[in-house]
């Protein structure tokens, strides 16, 4: 069963609008999508994480719609915002302490797994990192990333391991960097 | 949504906001010292800091909470009842430092007007919260329904002399305002 699946999906509204797309992510697949514009781009990622609803065509995260069975599409899918966070030592603690609390997940398990991510994203900005980490410690099944930095692609795709990843762009040199295989990238480094 | 999500909502969003609601206390233990007598001081004042942070609430001030809001699994409805408890507890909080302010100033019906407030401003708050995810002449409007409210309730109170009647129409009015929050906040596209 493929994790996302749009089927002519759009958007329109507050002045913008994306779409129509259609693709499917199964497990494991990585796929990237290049935009005209930043605002494509962020709607494209908040359409395919069920933030917003598609205003016609037809979005399915695992087997749920986000227009009726939002709380589970948000079960499967993390989204990651393009926007650096930047936060202080306790404040990043609390941070993971709140998503642990949103997400229901054990505070101490969620804060050791916050501390492992960081440590392999050392070579990352704190302020890209932090909400990636953010992101994972809900252990997602598929990630979605707005506009990522393609400088960082190496370490992101690699703290997001074997997970399924879409995400959107505003160059093609950007999307290329999060579609390649994993395989391919470790051979070429 | 867990007692333990709720928890998370409404303590980040104080923790975040701390700095304002601390002024807001300052202004309004200041203002208590100045009006220590009658309803009408912490009925009005305490209704314009309902809407002040009622407003704060809107999305894009504190972008990273409303990212992961958004993100979280929970229903537009219960989030509404998360956030809308932010400004529910600074405001009351506001209107028992008001009441402190008055008796030290020697106010002898601070008990009696702190009862008349804390419903008015309650539901003050809750009405200005529909106007936080809205803008232009539908956010005006439902800061003039707030006011509406807030004045409605000193009226009955006060010159009716009708504290039941001000319970009960703080109730209703606070009851509509927080489902008209949900509501809008579960069709809501954040954009």
């Amino acid at each position: 069963m493929p994790l996302l699946r749009m089927r002519n999906a759009s958007f329109i509204g507050g002045g913008c609008s994306v779409g129509p797309l259609t693709l499917e992510v199964w497990p494991g697949e990585r796929a990237a999508l290049t935009f005209a514009s930043a605002r494509e781009a962020r709607l494209a990622a908040r359409l395919a994480s069920g933030i917003v609803k598609a205003s016609s065509g037809r979005v399915l995260i695992g087997d749920y719609d986000p227009r009726v069975q939002s709380i589970h599409c948000k079960r499967i899918v993390a989204f990651v915002p393009h926007e650096p966070m930047s936060l202080s030592e306790p404040d990043f603690a609390r941070y993971i302490a709140y998503r642990a609390a949103l997400w229901n997940v054990d505070a101490r398990h969620a804060g050791a797994y916050a501390a492992f991510l960081r440590e392999r994203l050392g070579e990352m900005h704190e302020a890209f990192a932090y909400p990636l980490i953010g992101a994972l410690i809900a252990m997602p099944d598929l990630v979605v990333l707005d506009r990522p930095a393609p400088v960082y692609a190496e370490q992101i795709l690699g703290a997001i391991e074997a997970r399924a990843v879409f995400s959107t762009h505003t160059n093609a040199a950007a999307a290329r960097a999060f579609e390649r295989p994993a395989v391919l990238r470790m051979t070429q480094a | 949504m867990t007692l333990r999500a709720l928890t998370a909502v409404v303590a980040a969003r104080l923790y975040e906001q701390r700095r304002v609601v601390s002024y807001a206390y300052i202004a309004t233990a200041v203002v208590g010292l100045l009006q220590p007598h009658g309803a009408a001081g912490p009925v009005f004042f305490g209704s314009l800091l309902g809407i002040v942070i009622a407003l704060a609430q809107s999305p894009g001030r504190y972008p990273h909470l409303d990212c992961c809001e958004q993100c979280a699994p929970l229903f537009g409805r219960e989030l509404a009842r998360a956030k809308a408890l932010v400004p529910c507890i600074a405001v009351a909080i506001a209107a028992i430092v008001y009441a402190g302010a008055a008796s030290a100033r020697g106010s002898s019906d601070a008990p009696l007007a702190l009862a008349i407030a804390l419903p008015a401003v309650i539901a003050t708050t809750l009405i200005a919260l529909c106007a936080a995810i809205r803008h232009g002449s539908s956010q005006a409007l439902y800061v003039s329904l707030a006011c509406a409210a807030s004045v409605t309730a000193y009226a009955l109170a006060v010159w009716a002399h009708s504290l039941l009647g001000e319970l009960a129409f703080c109730a209703v009015a606070a009851f509509v305002g927080l489902r008209q929050y949900g509501e809008a906040l579960a069709r809501y596209d954040p954009v």
